[in-house]
């Protein structure tokens, strides 16, 4: 068994290199796997399933249903061109953490794990190294989203297969706007106050956004209002806390105003509830993941008309957005590496996952360049937004907590123990930006000033 | 066989024990049957409490290898963390106020069910159910009673005339742990209520004719009688209150889960934010074992006050 473990660690042993050659080279042989072009010598290197292996995937249940129905269909269809067996485990996603820890303590559990965010650099000697995948996924697919790769690529190694964004954006009321004499959605973050007091009004619904603990919708709001500011949590450097600078106290004053002119912040929020919100017609604009707006298209048709969609805002120091990203990591307990690791690979076939991104309707974008003209964002002119959150005019957009420093298992802890949604709730509540910058910094030295 | 022999064989012989199985035998048995559950408790007591320890004066990451840091974990929390600090102040709060109204709820819930009244078994049953739905059901119900867009306490409280505006349940440090503390007292005041009830029933009825005789008032059979009486159960269920809401981490974590900006974090939730979300198991494991002391403290106080009774 140490034996076994060892050699998992290391990597490709002879006798699994000769075995997946092999395979590949008839696989090569018969066609690409993938439909893409390219690989080289990474395609040569493809796993293979063995038959009779039992693997199980563990992820969020996604705000898009059918997605994970995909999912599901898609482990089937491996399973039975492969005969093994594929489960798909899928909980909430405030689980999904509580979920991957129990497993990296007992060390047994999931043969792969839906990593959220920058958690490859949280549990790093947990997954097995798949540099040989996505070298070939590069070279198949084209360029990876920089965040993808800052988020899973440690210290040099890849240590999960990137997979996908899943883009923010605002859903508007166009009809409230309207009552209120307003044609489009804000561009800058002031525009924002103003159309919001406008809004509130005319109509009495608040433009609303969680200012609590949301893993999504919280981090992604209030981290890209502090970066358009000028203000960030680190320096480059990763350790020296910047926090406390009159351009994160600018940030704070925004907020302050924002909800003096009668936009809501909820500390309260979690992810769900300004989807429910926005559903119920209490609010009249919101960030949240493309599910509002596909819900009301597919399932509730009672404002899908009237919603309208727009990218962030800009700040004076420029427009910044984040996306919750979505990676698949391959854990060093698993028993049939191989197999998960090819099954991984089926799931970023271009026929798959062009199925997957259809089936979510624009919840999900691709991580690697060949994805970005999916016909899914030709079926619905509002869709574009979402994608255009994550790669625009071909550029990628989007960073990841704690930039500019390097994700790391520091920018994870402050990211989960919400300093910053924090900082601005605080600044909110009491008025004061200087007080609220105190504590953020002193929390902030707290957790960067570990070893 | 001579003579001399036999003497010395003889008393020998008269000294020797009738044999006893081993399972007829006392102290073997005892342990015997003593183990099983000795074994349950070291397993699932004793074993994750030293684990708990260790990790504690650990660096334990999840997934590493861990190192051996003394009290340094202890160290940092008291000296660097903010959120630790009103944690534990939080705690202190929670379980004082909400163990008050709790046994005062539950003593007037006792005596009045202790009353003749038509329907009487259903009433003490029905009090039950906030006891036995599962906490996560029960506070995911409250949370939507308290929730901003949706309330319905607001609903009423502006409906009736009671206030011009809904409370902001979780949007203030002050409401939110006053929604916690709410939600706890409606969750355990029946527990209190029917353990009391119990310890009601066990008081001789002659007591009160006594002293209705003597002409004591009501109050004065009540201070005088009911509670010295109920003194034993009072005891444990206070100790087991204690120990539980101190320890309370369903409720806090459905509820507010430190809302707003971590100012409602209890102890228990946030050792589950640094172990389990920020991956720092020591550092999880020192915050969840600092009220140890003290609640052994307290727990100890208890026990002594029970055996002088």
């Amino acid at each position: 068994m140490a034996d076994d473990s060892m050699r998992r660690r290391k990597g490709w042993t002879r006798r699994r290199f000769l075995q997946t050659t092999g395979a590949a080279t008839a696989a090569v042989a018969a066609g690409s796997v993938l439909g893409a072009p390219g690989g080289g010598m990474a395609a040569a290197m493809m796993p293979k399933p063995r038959a009779g292996a039992r693997i199980r995937l563990l992820q969020w249940n996604s705000f898009v249903p059918q997605a994970d129905a995909e999912i599901r269909r898609q482990a089937k269809e491996f399973g039975d061109a492969n005969n093994c067996t594929v489960e798909i485990e899928t909980v909430s996603g405030d689980q999904l953490q509580p979920r991957t820890v129990a497993a990296v303590a007992a060390g047994n559990g999931p043969d792969i794990i839906q990593m959220q965010y920058s958690w490859p650099h949280l549990y790093t000697a947990s997954t097995v190294v798949v540099t040989n995948e996505v070298n070939y996924l590069l070279g198949a697919l084209g360029k990876v989203h920089p965040v993808n790769e800052a988020f899973t690529k440690v210290r040099g190694a890849w240590r999960a297969i990137p997979y996908c964004h899943v883009p923010n954006a605002w859903h508007y009321r166009t009809d409230y706007f309207q009552k209120a004499g307003v044609s489009s959605f804000p561009k800058t973050w002031d525009e924002l106050i103003v159309v919001g007091e406008k809004v509130v009004k005319a109509t009495g619904k608040p433009i609303a956004q969680t200012i609590g603990h949301a893993y999504g919708d919280s981090l992604t709001m209030w981290n890209p209002v502090l970066w358009g500011f000028g203000g960030q949590e680190v320096d480059k450097d990763g350790h020296t806390v910047r926090i406390n600078s009159p351009e994160t106290d600018a940030a704070l004053q925004w907020a302050i105003r924002a909800a003096k002119a009668g936009i809501k912040w909820y500390p309260e929020w979690l992810d769900p509830d300004n989807n429910q919100a926005y559903h119920a017609d209490r609010i009249s604009a919101t960030l949240n993941g493309a599910s509002i707006y596909i819900r009301e298209v597919v399932e509730f048709h009672k404002f899908d008309k009237v919603t309208g969609v727009a990218a962030m805002p800009s700040g004076p120091k420029g427009n910044f957005a984040m996306n919750l990203v979505l990676n698949h990591a391959v854990m060093r307990w698993s028993r049939d590496v191989d197999t998960a690791k090819a099954f991984v690979l089926s799931l970023m076939d271009k026929t798959n996952y062009s199925k997957w991104l259809a089936a979510s309707r624009g919840y999900n974008a691709g991580a690697f360049e060949a994805q970005n003209n999916d016909p899914v964002w030709k079926t619905d002119p509002k869709l574009t937004v979402f994608r255009d959150v994550v790669t625009f005019r071909g550029k990628p957009v989007g960073n990841w907590p704690g930039w500019p420093a390097a994700p790391s298992k520091w920018t994870t802890q402050s990211q989960t123990q919400f300093v910053i949604a924090d900082m601005f709730a605080k600044a909110v509540a009491n008025g004061d930006s200087k007080a609220a910058m105190a504590d953020a910094e002193a929390k902030l030295k707290a957790i960067y000033g570990r070893p | 066989m001579n003579t001399a022999t036999q003497a010395a064989q003889t008393p020998r012989v008269a000294l020797r024990r009738p044999r006893i199985p081993f399972l007829d035998r006392e102290a073997p048995l005892g342990y015997l049957l003593l183990a099983p559950a000795l074994l349950l408790l070291v397993g699932f007591l004793a074993y994750p409490f030293f684990i708990g320890l260790w990790l504690s004066v650990t660096n334990a990451a999840a997934g590493e290898i861990w190192q051996y840091v003394g009290l340094a974990n202890y160290r940092f929390e008291f000296l660097n963390d903010r959120v630790f600090l009103a944690s534990i102040w939080n705690t202190f709060v929670y379980t004082a106020v909400t163990t008050v109204f709790k046994l005062a709820l539950g003593l007037f819930m006792a005596v009045l069910l202790n009353q003749a009244f038509p329907f009487q078994r259903f009433v003490r049953a029905a009090l039950l159910l906030p006891f036995i739905i599962p906490t996560v059901l029960s506070t995911l119900a409250w949370r939507w009673m308290f929730d901003p867009t949706f309330s319905v306490v607001n609903w009423v409280i502006t409906h009736t005339g009671l206030a011009v505006r809904g409370v902001n349940w979780f949007g203030t440090p002050h409401a939110a742990m006053a929604s916690m503390i709410i939600v706890n007292v409606w969750r355990g005041a029946p527990f209190y209520g029917i353990s009391f009830l119990a310890g009601l029933q066990v008081i001789p009825v002659e007591l009160y004719e006594a002293a209705k005789v003597d002409g004591a008032t009501r109050r004065h059979q009540f201070v005088h009688i009911t509670l010295p009486m109920l003194r034993p159960v009072l005891l444990v269920v206070l100790l087991l209150s204690t120990i539980l809401t101190f320890a309370d981490f369903q409720l806090p974590y459905v509820l507010t889960n430190g809302a707003p900006y971590s100012s409602s974090h209890v102890l228990a939730t946030w050792a589950y934010a640094q172990a389990i979300q920020g991956g720092s198991l020591g550092v999880g494991a020192a915050i969840s074992l600092v009220l140890f002391p003290v609640l052994s403290i307290v727990t100890a106080g208890v026990l002594i006050a029970l055996r002088h009774d």
